[in-house]
């Protein structure tokens, strides 16, 4: 006898998902039990780094920035800007996030009113070419077999020469060279979404880093792009897949990163 | 002999615009002879065929029944338009416009008080920012900042 249930519905289990974010991919490669909590049991995060914070906060107030430029209206100036950043920490529960050693709201605040000045004096605060892009979410398929791909760009400009795609990092210290070209694999990936926005046009890919330090400072790193390199990353986002949808969940003990991880309790609890 | 039971089952979910999905899922159970079990090759035999039935049901629920005209599987038209999955459409044209070039039009036109839906049906014959390609929106963005603008500002 052969009996079938057959049904449609809004929502597959949790394990079918139907997109990948490079987030998602990074938060598997380095610990797959904490990809488990966050994306697959949803367990709520009680806390949220300041750091996380600031930097979109810092995003939230250049993505203001470059809107306004697209739109044609004037530069915005300081205080508009640093009211941009302000809003992002006002729709946040200040009790939800965990604060470094002496850091708390004012010491951020008057860090990004730093960061902010640097950037308005900054070259890279003018574009050169056109803005395509400003926080773009672009989703396609990008691989055979693989859930979409999911990703929000920063900045896309357009110039005579290429289409730039530009991601803003906010980091402690500066970067360097080799920094960039191992942090290039997230661009990488983001180029294959975009290399069809302008056909003909070469990609040229790079991030921002914006330093948090006492005198901010900015820098642009290039990230070379070869077919060799996107491959790849496009076999990692495979191989990534393919222990996501078989279930390959394992924890992955780091100093480095359990002592912030908000999973803790279930990670201990866990016995597979 | 005690029958042998077996389960099997296939589910898919794809994305539709604007962060939508849908999934489909189907379940067979079937009693078989445990006799089969002396025969491995004619048990996986049976497996296989079970769920080449319950993949194809799932696919002719998704795609078939409620498919659009002219749309295939991974959602690439027929028509020289196509989904990326996220609503972002592609024309003959090119590359649809982009999200901030959109929004970008709407501020401009509003904050200039232009009648945007007169001036894309007369020069691109088309009703909305969305339906315009990439290049398009970035001429139109040109031409409507080339007008007097008044000073932008956050509210």
């Amino acid at each position: 006898m052969i009996t079938a249930s057959h049904h449609t519905k809004e929502r597959s289990p949790p394990v079918m998902r139907d997109y990948l974010s490079y987030s998602q991919l990074n938060t598997y490669r380095s610990c797959p039990l904490r990809y488990y909590f966050r994306y697959i049991e949803q367990i709520p995060e009680r806390t949220v780094s300041s750091a996380l914070v600031f930097g979109t906060a810092i995003h939230a107030a250049l993505e203001y920035w470059f809107e306004e430029q697209l739109a044609g209206n004037s530069r915005p100036d300081f205080d508009l800007l640093l009211a941009a950043y302000q809003q992002e920490w006002q729709q946040r529960d200040l009790g939800g996030i965990e604060f470094g050693k002496k850091e708390n709201l004012d010491s951020l605040t008057q860090l990004a009113e730093r960061v902010l000045k640097t950037f308005i004096e900054s070259e890279f605060a003018t574009v050169e070419g056109q803005i395509l892009g400003v926080e773009e979410e672009l989703r396609d398929s990008i691989i055979d077999g693989c859930p979409d791909l999911l990703a929000r760009l920063d900045l896309i400009v357009e110039t005579d020469e290429a289409v730039v795609i530009t991601d803003f990092k906010t980091s402690r210290s500066r970067w360097n060279q080799q920094q960039a070209e191992q942090a290039g694999e997230q661009l990488l990936l983001y180029s294959e979404l975009v290399k069809e926005l302008v056909p003909g046009k070469p990609l040229q890919l790079e991030f921002l880093v914006i330093t948090k330090t006492k005198q901010p400072n900015l820098e642009r790193y290039s990230v070379p792009v070869s077919q060799s390199r996107i491959d790849r990353v496009r076999t990692m986002v495979e191989r990534v897949w393919d222990g996501i949808n078989s279930g390959l969940f394992y924890p992955a003990p780091s100093p480095m990163s359990c002592g912030s991880c908000p999973f803790q309790e279930p990670c201990r609890k866990w016995t597979g | 002999m005690m029958p042998l039971k077996l389960n099997i089952g296939s589910s898919k979910k794809i994305g539709e615009p604007n962060y939508g999905s849908k999934g489909a899922s189907v379940n067979l159970e079937l009693e078989l002879d445990s006799s089969l079990l002396q025969s491995p090759g004619q048990l996986q035999g049976q497996i296989q065929s079970l769920f080449q039935q319950a993949r194809d049901a799932v696919e002719a629920e998704l795609f078939g029944r409620e498919s659009t005209p002219g749309m295939t599987q991974n959602g690439h038209g027929q028509n020289g338009s196509s989904t990326n999955g996220n609503g972002q459409y592609r024309s003959s044209n090119g590359r649809r416009a982009t999200n901030s070039q959109v929004k970008a039009i709407y501020a401009i036109s509003k904050g200039q008080q232009i009648d945007l839906p007169s001036l894309l049906r007369q020069q691109y014959h088309v009703d909305r920012p969305e339906e315009l390609s990439l290049k398009e929106a970035s001429r139109l963005i040109d031409e409507l900042k080339a007008e007097p603008v008044s000073n932008g500002g956050r509210q």
